[in-house]
């Protein structure tokens, strides 16, 4: 295609826009809406994701054993551990390790566990198991549940059971709405290029006549559709983007107890959530503007 | 050039718009389709412009069956065929070097031939002092001046116009004639449906007589009828 043919097409995509300016808006902001549905149930989605990795790593389960199991008891029952589904390491934490373990985390205040030795360390011999994905932690529990010579087993279940809930549902939903919204988007998108066709039907007659072929003639309908869609996309990204940075420092700021979960960073996130979110809009306009064509436009 | 042969075209409701035409149509040469209203030139000419299929029979132009085209060949068979319409069709927001350049754009045509081209073509029409102007600001024979530069700029080797004087005024009617007559003689082969009887019979070209359908009359050098 020539370099005039080109600039052709993209003045003739414009000035269809320019000239339906109502109408025009209204799409941009129909696509608008879908993407930050998007961008939003993205954010809270994968934040959701990388608070349940952060789990996965953190957490694991404790196991403690009963206080009369013999060396080789032990090592019998984390070979057994070890063979459970979905169980990736068994690691062996005996009283003492587990009594450093304590000092070092009190830091300063250590001494009030002075006079405890291997005599009389009143903590048990215990296993940290880890496994391979989160939502297989009840299967394991089963397992461990089932098996002798355990005193008690410690576990975030139900924080985990909670937060995959919340994940599962709001996934779902956001998908939903997103499909909604997708929708409605496409549909004003098509309205917009009806519109467009109708204001242009003697050009597209004589262009017919003068024999453009079927693409040149459609083209600038889709251009103006694309135009649509990366507009209506860029712009909530971008907003969302500062917006994003702010809520994650005032989560912060505002209820400190959650510092020990980690946010994901505004530059993890949108260096996969703005090109997608572009190319979605993009695509939202392609196929309104095609759509439309396809019923409104006889070449 | 143009050949139909036995040519029939029926609507879907059952209306009968040609029926069993065969008329062939040499290079060069200068056609008048007469009739009245409903006598089928509309249905021929959409058919020379596969605006229509025929539903039995052959449309041959350029040695081409037209309705053996796909879609995508349409385009490359309009190129060989100007149109020039009774209601000008230009467009209202492009002056007249503008609207003229649109034809050739949109074929893509090299910019240098639109610059080369255009003002070439609306000298010859008589509307190179009027390239920048739009048209409500024409009259109606410029206008259709204009419309004729748009035909005839991509040099098509066919001329098809569709009563292209019926909303002038007799002289400037007169106007347009002479030059479809001097597009003629340079080669171009025209046809035109007309109404048009005092045309006609100045003109003294071929004329093919359209009645319900079918070719009544086909003479070489004559008048728009016999009393004539």
């Amino acid at each position: 295609m020539r370099p005039s043919t080109i600039k052709y097409l993209l003045r003739e995509g414009l000035s269809g826009l320019r000239k339906n300016l109502l109408m025009t808006m209204a799409s941009v902001v129909a696509v608008a809406a879908c993407i930050s549905i998007l961008s939003f149930s993205y954010c809270v989605g994968s934040n959701l994701r990388h608070m349940l990795h952060q789990m996965e790593d953190s957490i694991g389960i404790s196991v403690f054993l009963n206080g009369d199991l013999s060396g080789e008891e032990i090592e019998t029952m984390k070979t057994e551990i070890g063979k459970i589904d979905h169980v990736v390491d068994v690691e062996y934490i005996s009283p003492r390790d587990a009594l450093d373990a304590l000092k070092k985390e009190w830091g300063a205040d250590e001494d009030i566990f002075e006079g405890l030795d291997d005599s009389n360390n009143p903590l048990s011999h215990s296993f940290q198991v880890s496994l391979d994905t989160i939502e297989n932690q009840s299967s394991v529990l089963r397992v461990l549940q089932g098996m002798d010579g355990i005193d008690s087993i410690r576990h975030g279940q139900t924080e985990t059971e909670f937060l995959l809930k919340v994940n599962r549902v709001f996934r779902v939903s956001s998908i939903l709405v997103m499909l909604i919204l997708g929708v409605i988007s496409v549909m004003i998108i098509m309205n917009t290029i009806r519109i467009s066709v109708a204001n242009r039907r003697v050009e597209i007659n004589i262009m017919k006549y003068v024999g453009a072929t079927d693409w040149f003639i459609r083209l600038p309908f889709v251009i103006e559709g694309v135009i649509i869609g990366l507009i209506g996309a860029i712009i909530p990204l971008l907003l969302g983007m500062p917006i994003y940075a702010k809520i994650i420092s005032a989560i912060y700021a505002y209820i400190p107890v959650i510092k020990f979960v980690q946010f994901r960073l505004m530059g993890e996130v949108f260096r996969f959530l703005l090109p997608f979110g572009v190319v979605f809009g993009g695509a939202l306009g392609v196929i309104g503007s095609v759509t439309s064509i396809r019923k409104h436009l006889r070449v | 050039m143009i050949h139909l042969n036995n040519v029939t075209k029926t609507y879907p409701n059952g209306s009968v718009g040609v029926e069993g035409i065969n008329l062939h149509i040499q290079k060069g040469e200068f056609v008048f389709i007469v009739g009245s209203s409903g006598s089928g030139k509309s249905t021929l000419i959409k058919l020379l412009l596969k605006e229509l299929d025929p539903t039995s029979g052959d449309v041959m132009i350029n040695m081409v069956k037209t309705n053996e085209l796909n879609r995508s060949q349409v385009p490359y068979l309009r190129r060989n065929l100007g149109v020039v319409f009774q209601d000008f069709r230009l467009l209202p927001n492009k002056t007249v070097y503008e609207n003229v350049a649109f034809a050739m754009r949109v074929i893509e045509a090299p910019s240098r031939t639109i610059r080369r081209n255009v003002p070439a073509v609306l000298s010859l029409v008589g509307l190179g002092q009027k390239s920048r102007s739009y048209p409500n600001e024409l009259s109606g024979g410029e206008q259709q001046r204009t419309a004729l530069a748009r035909a005839i700029v991509n040099n098509p080797p066919i001329l098809i116009c569709d009563e292209p004087t019926g909303n002038l005024d007799p002289e400037t009617a007169r106007g347009i004639m002479q030059l479809l007559d001097d597009i003629n003689k340079r080669g171009t082969t025209i046809v035109m449906a007309t109404h048009a009887r005092e045309i006609v019979d100045e003109m003294q070209k071929r004329v093919v007589t359209l009645q319900d359908g079918h070719i009544v009359r086909d003479v070489e050098k004559g008048g728009y009828s016999d009393e004539a």
